[in-house]
């Protein structure tokens, strides 16, 4: 794995026009790959402030990798109505107590590890990637790390990343006119420690036994799909990720997924059969994750990502089902 | 309604053209009237009908021309050449009151009005969205679930933006 991505990052530092500009990517890169790498192998619970331009939440975190490289994490939200998400190598678990809900998301893992290495190989493509000075984030000391986009397509994106163990202590999402979409930032931080299950068990898991489960699933049949669906005007920089059939949580009926990313940023685009109520055309927010719902013939489509609201209604708007290919 | 066809028409003067232009931003569902004018006009003129999507299109395409802030005289005929072609079956009328439309600025709208064809190239240097962008109350946290594993962020930041995904469901107004 370690030679794999030694292999993409030194071939995109080769090729790089960013380095014209007299940015040096790679110390920048690096830096990504080490929180990456952070996220898969260190041991953390802490306290992080999540905001956007709407609101500001507090939530609790643990995260654990245990010894045969399982990874197991808890968020628990401590403001407002209260919410856990439980994530474990192929399974993100939402316990919603307000409304006696349960939302199950099953991950095929054949489908996701392949994920990364491609997807971020595109980032100095649409981004300049450059290291800052020296920060302080809940105590610890951390590394800026900006990731300006090269046009209005995408959002900015600034880390501060531990020094010693390359966790993300702020990410801080910025719009063209460097307007803040939205901030993670850690408020208290313990790193380390031994792996503890019951940390990352919910206190609803017995609970919840007679609540409602919504479940969604890849399809685990099939690796990938052609759903007879083509994006005409793909925003530049932006690549399929891949294509799959699947159910969502609460809804009836396969959805098509296709995903886009350049990298930094993915944008969803589910289509579903027209359900009885005709959805309103609607463009909505949720922090940097813009969402556009219209309807296409006789489907609904959703397109939402982590990318302007321009950039997700351009995805939406250039769709069409080719006729020959359909099905 | 019947200012909105008299717009159409162009029988308005500019004060009243410009008021009811204010109106169609405002109000969602004047402007769907007015598309669908639009469709009904071209329908009886025989002419290929075009998807509701199609002004997206083109304020995309369009905004994929180079922007120049002070048109020479060839730019300028070039752009209104390619925005005519690409949009053979919108009137006139029709693409000053949508360019108006499509920006969200007040004063940039009463530019267009005013101004003749090259200043209209000015107003379009991204695509504006048309629908108002609102905090979302909720309802996508599924979708927001089953995008979040495929986003490279959740490689960098690993559970914490599944925030998103359990956003409250209460409406805006009350956070």
């Amino acid at each position: 794995m370690k030679v794999i991505w030694a292999a993409i990052f030194l071939g995109l530092s080769a090729a790089n026009p960013a380095l014209a500009d007299g940015v040096d990517p790679e110390q920048g890169l690096s830096w990504l790959r080490k929180m990456i790498d952070a996220s898969n192998q260190i041991n953390y619970r802490g306290t992080f402030v999540y905001q956007n331009r709407h609101t500001s939440e507090t939530s609790r975190i643990v995260h654990y990798v245990n010894p045969a490289g399982g990874v197991f994490e808890k968020l628990e939200a401590l403001d407002g109505p209260a919410r856990e998400v439980i994530r474990t190598n192929d399974q993100v678990t939402c316990y919603l107590p307000a409304t006696k809900t349960v939302l199950i998301e099953q991950r095929n893992a054949r489908l996701l590890p392949a994920l990364l290495p491609e997807s971020l190989s595109g980032i100095t493509g649409s981004y300049i990637v450059s290291t800052g000075g020296r920060d302080r984030v809940a105590g610890h000391e951390c590394q800026v790390v900006t990731l300006e986009p090269k046009d209005s397509l995408r959002y900015g994106r600034q880390f501060c990343v531990e020094t010693r163990s390359g966790l993300p202590l702020r990410v801080r999402t910025y719009s063209e006119k460097k307007d803040h979409v939205e901030l993670f930032a850690f408020t208290q931080l313990a790193i380390g420690g031994g792996f503890n299950r019951d940390r990352v068990k919910s206190k609803y898991a017995a609970k919840s036994r007679n609540w409602r489960v919504d479940r969604s699933a890849l399809d685990t049949n099939e690796r990938q799909v052609d759903t007879g669906w083509i994006v005409n005007n793909q925003p530049p920089g932006f690549r399929k990720l891949t294509e799959v059939r699947r159910s969502i949580a609460g809804r009836a009926g396969a959805v098509a997924q296709i995903v886009f990313s350049d990298g930094l940023a993915a944008i969803s685009v589910f289509i579903e059969p027209m359900p009885k109520e005709r959805p309103v055309q609607a463009l909505t927010h949720n922090g940097a994750v813009n969402i556009y719902t219209l309807s296409l013939a006789d489907h609904m489509v959703t397109v939402l990502g982590e990318a302007p609201a321009a950039t997700v209604m351009q995805i939406a708007n250039s769709l069409e089902l080719r006729t020959a290919a359909a099905r | 309604m019947d200012r909105i066809s008299a717009l159409m028409d162009g029988e308005l003067d500019e004060g009243q053209a410009r008021r009811e232009i204010g109106r169609l931003r405002e109000d969602a569902e004047l402007r769907e009237r007015w598309e669908s004018f639009h469709l009904i006009g071209d329908a009886m003129r025989g002419e290929r009908l075009l998807s509701p999507a199609m002004m997206q299109r083109l304020a995309e395409r369009l905004a994929h021309e180079p922007i120049v802030l002070a048109p020479r005289r060839g730019t300028a005929r070039k752009i209104a050449a390619y925005a005519l072609s690409a949009a053979a079956s919108i009137s006139a009328v029709a693409l000053v009151g949508w360019v108006a439309l499509g920006t969200n600025d007040v004063g940039t709208a009463r530019e267009v009005v005013r101004a003749p064809a090259p200043t209209l190239v000015v107003p379009v240097p991204a695509p504006a969205p048309q629908v108002a962008n609102v905090p979302n109350d909720g309802n996508m946290n599924e979708y927001i679930l089953a995008h979040q594993g495929f986003s490279p962020s959740t490689a960098l930041q690993g559970v914490v933006p599944y925030i998103r995904s359990v956003s409250s469901r209460q409406p805006a107004h009350n956070r």
